[in-house]
C-alpha cells in the first residue's frame, strides 16, 4: 500500500463498505431489547436462544444443510469426470463443451427455476426437494468443473504418463495419481458449492413447498412479517458457520490456493 | 548386434503435419543411442511412440522382437525419465521409486531393499523419506532416474533429461548417466537437441530433421564425416563451399586459417581469396568473419576461429583487409549430398 495512496484508500473504503453492515447486524443480534435498532439496548444472548428454539428456522436449517450436502456431492460426482474429459480427453470442440458446463452461471436462475417447476414438479409430479436438488446441482456444476479444472490444468500431465509407464492401468492411474493430485481442487470446489447452495435464494424461493423450504427463504419470509432481533441472531449464526468453514479452508489449503484458480 | 527395439516404416502424422516420416531405426541392445536434432525434428515423437504414449499412424515398432506397435505403455515395461521429471508430488521419494515395484506386487521387504539399492545407485538413499518438493532439480532428476530403473526396464528412455539443469550440473549428469548405464547394462535411448551432449554420451547417434533420419553412426564417425549439409551445420561446421563440379566441401571454423593475401600455404589444401568483414576477440579464441565467392560465383561467408595462444603476431586483421582463407586437405570434409 506504501506509495499508492489512491489504491490504498479504495481498498480501505471497500473493506468498510463490506464490513460495516455486517457489524450492524451482528451487534443488534446481541441486544437485550425487543426492537431491531442500532445501537442495541444492553447485551444478551436471548435472541440466539429464541432463534434456535424457533421451529421453522431449525427445520429450514436442516433442509438447507441436507440440500447443500447432497447437491454438492452430485455436482462433484458429475463435475469431476467432466473436468477430466475436458482437460485430458481427446474430445472435439473442447471449449464448446466447457462453455456448456459453465452456462448455468449466465442463465438467469429464475428461468432455470421455472423450467424445473414446470417439468419436474408439475410434469413429473416430483417433490420440491427433487426439483431443488436438480436445480442446485446444475447451479453448482460450473464451480465443480471450473475449480477442479483449474487444479488439473496446473498438474503436469507427464505425471499420469509416468504412472502408466511404470505399469499402472488407466483406472489405477486415476485412483493412485490423478485423484490425489485433484484432492485440493475437489475440496475447494466442494466448499464453494456448499456455500453457494446454502446461500441460494432465487431457485429455492421458486421451488419451495410447504414440506421443504430452505433457511434463506424462511428468513426472507419471516422478515416480511415481523421485524425483531431474532433475524439478526440467525444471520449471525450463519455468519459464524461460514467463518468456521473459511478458517478450516484456510488451515487446510490456504485461500489463495482455493480462489486463485477460479479466474484463471 | 542384438536389437532391443526396431522401427519399421513408422509414420506419425497429426492432421497435415508429419512429425515422423517413414522411420526405420534399430536400437542396439546394451548401448546408448541418442536421437539428436532441432526442435520439431520428430525425436520426442519417436521416443513417445516407443514408450507407447503415441500410436503411429503407420508402420510397426517391435520391442525385443515382439510387435509392440499398439501395446499400451503399462504393458511395455520401459523406464521413462521425463523432461519435467514427473515425480508423484504426493508420494515420498521411496514411494516414487517403489511405485512400479508395488504394481508388480513385489513384497514390501524386498521392495524396500530394491528401492534403497536404486536410490543408492543415484546417490540419494539419505533422502528416501522426503517429498519431491523438498528436493533440488538435480535431485528430482536422479529420483526420476531411480524410479525408471527400479522396474528393471527392457529399455530406459530419457526425454531431454538434462535440459532443465544448470550448465555445471548438466555436464556432471552426463557422465553420471553413462556410469549408471555401464553398471546396469541397460539399453538407453536419449533424446536431446544438444550436439555436445550427444557426442559425449552416445554409442550411436541418430541425427534427425523434419521427421527423417539424416545420419546414424558412432559420434566420431558422424562428427568427422557428416553425411550432408544439415548434419554438418548442426555439428558446427560453418564454411560451405560448392565446387565447380557441383560437389560440396565443408571446413570447421577452427580448421580455417587466415593469412595475408598472397601467402602460399606450405601444405596442400584449399585456398580461397576473401575480404575480412569482422574480427572479434572472444577470450578463448578470436573469430574472423570473411566474405568470399565460391567456385560457382556465389557469395559466401567464411568463419575462422583461432585459439588465442596459437595466434601469431600478424593475425590482427582489420575489416576490409584482403586475405586468403586456407585449410589443409585432411581438414576438408566432402559432403555427399546438399540435404
Amino acid at each position: 500500500m506504501k506509495g499508492r495512496p489512491i489504491l490504498g484508500t479504495l481498498a480501505v473504503l471497500g473493506y468498510i463498505i463490506m464490513i460495516v453492515p455486517i457489524l450492524f447486524v451482528v451487534s443488534t443480534a446481541f441486544t437485550a431489547g425487543d426492537a431491531l435498532t442500532f445501537p442495541p439496548q444492553g447485551v444478551s444472548l436471548r435472541w440466539f436462544g429464541e432463534a434456535l428454539a424457533y421451529q421453522p428456522f431449525v427445520g429450514a436449517l436442516l433442509s438447507s444443510l441436507q440440500l447443500a450436502v447432497v447437491s454438492t456431492a452430485l455436482a462433484l460426482l458429475l463435475g469431476v469426470p467432466v473436468t477430466l474429459a475436458i482437460q485430458r480427453g481427446k474430445i472435439p470442440g473442447k471449449s464448446l463443451v466447457e462453455g456448456l458446463f459453465l452456462s448455468p452461471l449466465v442463465v438467469p436462475e429464475l428461468v432455470v427455476g421455472l423450467a424445473l417447476y414446470q417439468q419436474i414438479m408439475i410434469g413429473l409430479h416430483q417433490t420440491s426437494f427433487v426439483a431443488l436438488l436438480v436445480g442446485h446441482t446444475v447451479l453448482l456444476l460450473p464451480y465443480a468443473v471450473r475449480v477442479t479444472g483449474a487444479s488439473l490444468a496446473l498438474a503436469d500431465p507427464a505425471v499420469e504418463e509416468a504412472a502408466r509407464g511404470l505399469g499402472a492401468t488407466p483406472l489405477r492411474t486415476f485412483f493412485s495419481v490423478t485423484l490425489p493430485l485433484l484432492r485440493p481442487g475437489i475440496f475447494s470446489a466442494g466448499l464453494l458449492s456448499f456455500v453457494t447452495s446454502f446461500n441460494n435464494v432465487p431457485l429455492s424461493l421458486l421451488l419451495q413447498s410447504r414440506q421443504f423450504r430452505t433457511l434463506p427463504v424462511t428468513m426472507l419470509d419471516y422478515v416480511q412479517q415481523s421485524y425483531d432481533p431474532m433475524i439478526a441472531a440467525m444471520s449471525t449464526l450463519i455468519l459464524a458457520g461460514t467463518v468456521v468453514i473459511a478458517i478450516v479452508a484456510e488451515k487446510t489449503l490456504g485461500f489463495a490456493k482455493i480462489f486463485g484458480g477460479i479466474n484463471k | 548386434m542384438t536389437t532391443a527395439a526396431e522401427f519399421t516404416g513408422v509414420t506419425q502424422a497429426y492432421g497435415d503435419t508429419v512429425a515422423v516420416d517413414n522411420l526405420n531405426l534399430q536400437i542396439e541392445q546394451g548401448k546408448l543411442t541418442t536421437l539428436l536434432g532441432p526442435s520439431g525434428c520428430g525425436k520426442t515423437t519417436t521416443l513417445r511412440m516407443l514408450a507407447g504414449y503415441i500410436t503411429p499412424s503407420a508402420g510397426t515398432i517391435t520391442i525385443n522382437g515382439a510387435d509392440a506397435t499398439r501395446l499400451p505403455p503399462e504393458k511395455r515395461n520401459l523406464g521413462m525419465v521425463f523432461q519435467s521429471y514427473a515425480l508423484f508430488p504426493h508420494l515420498t521419494v521411496a514411494d516414487n521409486v517403489g511405485f512400479g515395484l508395488k504394481l508388480r506386487k513385489v513384497p514390501a521387504t524386498k521392495r524396500r531393499e530394491l528401492v534403497m539399492a536404486n536410490l543408492d545407485l543415484v546417490g540419494l538413499a539419505h533422502l528416501a523419506d522426503r517429498k519431491p518438493k523438498a528436493l533440488s532439480g538435480g535431485q528430482q532428476q536422479r529420483v526420476a532416474l531411480a524410479r525408471a530403473i527400479a522396474i528393471s526396464p527392457s529399455l530406459l528412455l530419457l526425454d531431454e533429461p538434462l535440459s532443465n539443469l544448470d550448465a555445471r550440473l548438466r555436464v556432471q549428469m552426463r557422465s553420471e548417466i553413462r556410469r549408471i548405464q555401464g553398471e546396469t547394462g541397460l539399453t538407453v535411448v536419449l533424446v536431446t537437441h544438444d550436439q555436445e551432449e550427444a557426442l559425449e554420451m552416445s554409442d550411436t547417434m541418430v541425427v534427425m530433421r523434419a521427421g527423417k533420419v539424416m545420419q546414424t553412426g558412432a559420434p566420431a564417425t558422424v562428427f568427422t564425416a557428416p553425411a550432408n549439409r544439415f548434419v554438418a551445420d548442426f555439428l558446427g561446421y560453418e564454411n560451405f563451399l560448392t565446387q565447380s563440379d557441383g560437389s560440396l566441401l565443408t571446413v570447421r571454423p577452427e580448421h580455417l586459417r587466415v593469412a595475408a593475401a598472397g601467402v602460399v600455404p606450405t601444405t596442400p589444401g584449399l585456398t580461397v581469396a576473401a575480404v575480412v568483414r569482422e574480427s572479434v576477440y572472444r577470450g578463448v579464441d578470436h573469430i574472423v568473419t570473411m566474405t568470399a565467392t565460391d567456385a560457382t560465383g556465389t557469395p559466401i561467408t567464411l568463419v575462422s576461429t583461432t585459439r588465442r595462444d596459437t595466434l601469431t603476431a600478424d593475425a590482427g586483421f582489420q575489416p576490409g583487409d584482403l586475405v586468403t582463407a586456407q585449410a589443409r586437405d585432411h581438414e576438408i570434409v566432402r559432403l555427399t549430398s546438399e540435404n
